[in-house]
């Protein structure tokens, strides 16, 4: 009877475990899949931005003044450069460029402005929304359970993308996207 | 773009989350989206909208003062799937996911991309520190998360481990800046200085007796002053706590519909809102705001944020009725100071219309959305337990098959 229970008993744990291993692994499926989705939305808006900053550094000098317009070309084509490199640096620095514009550009056309504007908030969502992919990503992977059976082990654990994507250089100033904690302790 | 909200409180109650949805929905359709909502309720018969799908009844369960509703089991998850794959939506959008609802049932079951916002400030934290490992597992489906204030989102973030947007609730500017007055009220025509309060008065915590004693000294200089108070409660016990010598400078309206509050709104020369304790979010206050009222409000949290730190509205600290009665007196004898924070209060108030917030939800909707199209639907069947997980919960899952 005792070699019969051992064996049941210990049939029962490999089954929970097998259970728990396939279930954690969907997560891991699941979260991979997610930051692979947020890095694609991430990665377009970052393009966008790149896209429209050239554009306005190409056709409207006058309106930037030659000076802003040069810098701003120079920070795009490193920004669509980078993509291997340090994409982070390179972006921080246009994003630097575009928050040091005047607020109010009269000679551009608005199309352009509220295109760069929508761009700009959609890039802060979809960096948060990739940034709370990671995390969730991390701590999972983190967890007890994935790191002794080893789930995904073959997989890069994925990075956060840190930007500073604020669309004003004031830090209280109106907030599109909302972002928490701004200006706040 | 077809959009799927799902409100996990019943429909038929009304309650915070539920406006939202609704007014949500409303702003959407009025942009020209298909939005369809899935939501309890206590009778299936009060959801008359075509646009509305019931999802079963709740079983309220008594929670830290009030009722939280649980839904739970096969039926809902039937429903669930078949109203997921009718949709056929873009996005779907779940209300307060993290209890055991329609909401998580919808982040358990679809595939797709997942927006949720998150209300509940502060009050639930015990009890979501102890599902929040629980429900885990399906709330990391969701692709994008918002809050509606900064304490929601601190509960999110600290007992769910996510970050998340916060895009506060909205509310209809137009539908309180523009419309008539209460008759026999009316701000600047000359009558006599009218005050507002809006809330359950017979709980002590919104702030009525302490607003009562400041009215003591606000009568002694303005002889004519009166007091509009609207919401439930007991008239009686009314009655005794504003006791004889301020009888004639109140008046009781009772529950009153949308329409009169904004009316009451645009009536009153100075919203009072003397709460004592933790409102989450002052959307009595953006309302007033909105009606172009001043403000005079305890310094609470939540107020002193809606009132940009009191720049658009005066802030007292909170039970000092001496100090609430000289900063009511000090408002009705100055009309340019009245003026100028109503400009503020509408400036500020603009911020929250709905139009404004719907087009920023629709930004994140659009950021969750793959680029090359799909549409939401239900995992299949054996995607996930049948039966709500108990005690240890994720206990037993059923390992998911990938489709391919």
């Amino acid at each position: 009877m005792t070699s019969e229970f051992v064996v049941l008993v210990a049939a029962g744990v490999l089954t929970v475990l097998l259970l728990w291993a396939g279930w954690t692994h969907t997560r891991l499926r699941r979260l991979a899949a997610r930051v692979d989705r947020a890095w694609v939305a991430l990665d377009a808006q970052l393009r966008r931005r790149a896209g429209l900053a050239e554009e306005l550094a190409r056709f409207h000098p006058a309106a930037l003044g030659d000076a802003a317009a040069g810098a701003l070309a120079a920070a795009a084509a490193e920004a669509r450069a980078s993509a291997g490199g340090d994409r982070e640096l390179a972006e921080n620095a246009l994003g630097h460029v575009l928050r040091e514009l005047p607020a109010e550009l009269p000679a551009v056309p608005a199309s352009l402005r509220t295109d760069l504007t929508g761009t700009q908030t959609r890039l802060a969502l979809a960096r948060r929304f990739y940034n709370d992919a990671v995390r969730d990503t991390r701590q999972l992977r983190g967890g007890r359970f994935p790191r002794w059976t080893g789930l995904h082990r073959s997989q890069p654990l994925p990075r956060y993308f840190d930007i500073d994507d604020r669309c004003t250089p004031a830090p209280r100033s109106a907030d599109p996207v909302g972002r928490p904690g701004a200006g706040r302790p | 773009m077809r959009i799927g909200l799902v409100c996990p409180y019943r429909w038929d109650v009304p309650g915070g989350v539920q406006y939202h949805v609704r007014d949500l929905a409303q702003t959407l359709r009025g942009m020209g989206h298909h939005v369809e909502i899935l939501t309890p309720a206590e009778r299936e018969e009060s959801l008359t909208d075509p646009f509305i799908t019931f999802a079963g009844r709740t079983v309220p369960v008594p929670y830290n003062g009030s009722m939280a509703s649980l839904q739970f089991g096969p039926v809902s998850a039937a429903r669930v799937r078949r109203w997921l794959r009718e949709g056929r939506f873009d996005v779907v959008h779940v209300h307060e996911p993290a209890t055991p609802s329609v909401s998580l049932l919808v982040c358990m079951i679809a595939t797709g991309p997942i927006v949720a916002t998150f209300h509940a400030a502060t009050t639930r934290s015990k009890w979501l520190a102890a599902v929040a490992p629980l429900v885990q597992p399906w709330l990391e489906k969701i692709s994008g998360r918002i809050a509606v204030s900064d304490f929601a989102r601190r509960v999110q973030v600290e007992h769910l481990g996510g970050d998340a947007v916060i895009l506060p609730n909205g509310v209809h500017v137009p539908f309180f800046a523009e419309g008539p007055t209460l008759p026999g009220y009316g701000r600047g025509t000359g009558g006599p200085p009218t005050l507002g309060f809006l809330g359950r008065y017979d709980e002590p915590r919104k702030g009525l007796p302490v607003l009562l004693r400041a009215l003591r000294t606000v009568v002694q200089e303005h002889p004519d002053a009166r007091l509009l108070v609207a919401g439930r409660g007991d008239a009686a016990e009314l009655d005794r706590l504003v006791g004889e010598e301020l009888r004639p400078h109140v008046a009781l309206l009772g529950e009153i519909s949308e329409a009169d509050k904004a009316a009451m709104l645009r009536s009153v020369d100075v919203y009072v809102a003397p709460n004592l304790l933790g409102e989450s979010f002052g959307v009595i206050l953006i309302e007033a705001m909105a009606a172009r009222a001043p403000i005079v409000a305890s310094d609470l949290d939540a107020f002193s944020r809606v009132l940009d730190d009191g720049a658009a509205g005066v802030l007292v600290p909170r039970g000092d009725a001496a100090a609430l009665g000289s900063a009511l007196c000090d408002l009705l004898a100055d009309p340019a100071r009245r003026a100028e924070l109503a400009d503020r209060g509408a400036a500020v108030a603009g911020r929250y219309d709905w139009q404004v917030l719907t087009r920023r939800i629709l930004a994140v909707y659009e950021t969750v959305l793959p680029p090359d199209g799909g549409v939401v639907t239900a995992g299949p069947v054996d995607d996930f337990p049948a039966v709500p997980p108990t005690g240890t919960a994720a206990g037993r899952p059923r390992i998911r098959r990938p489709p391919r």
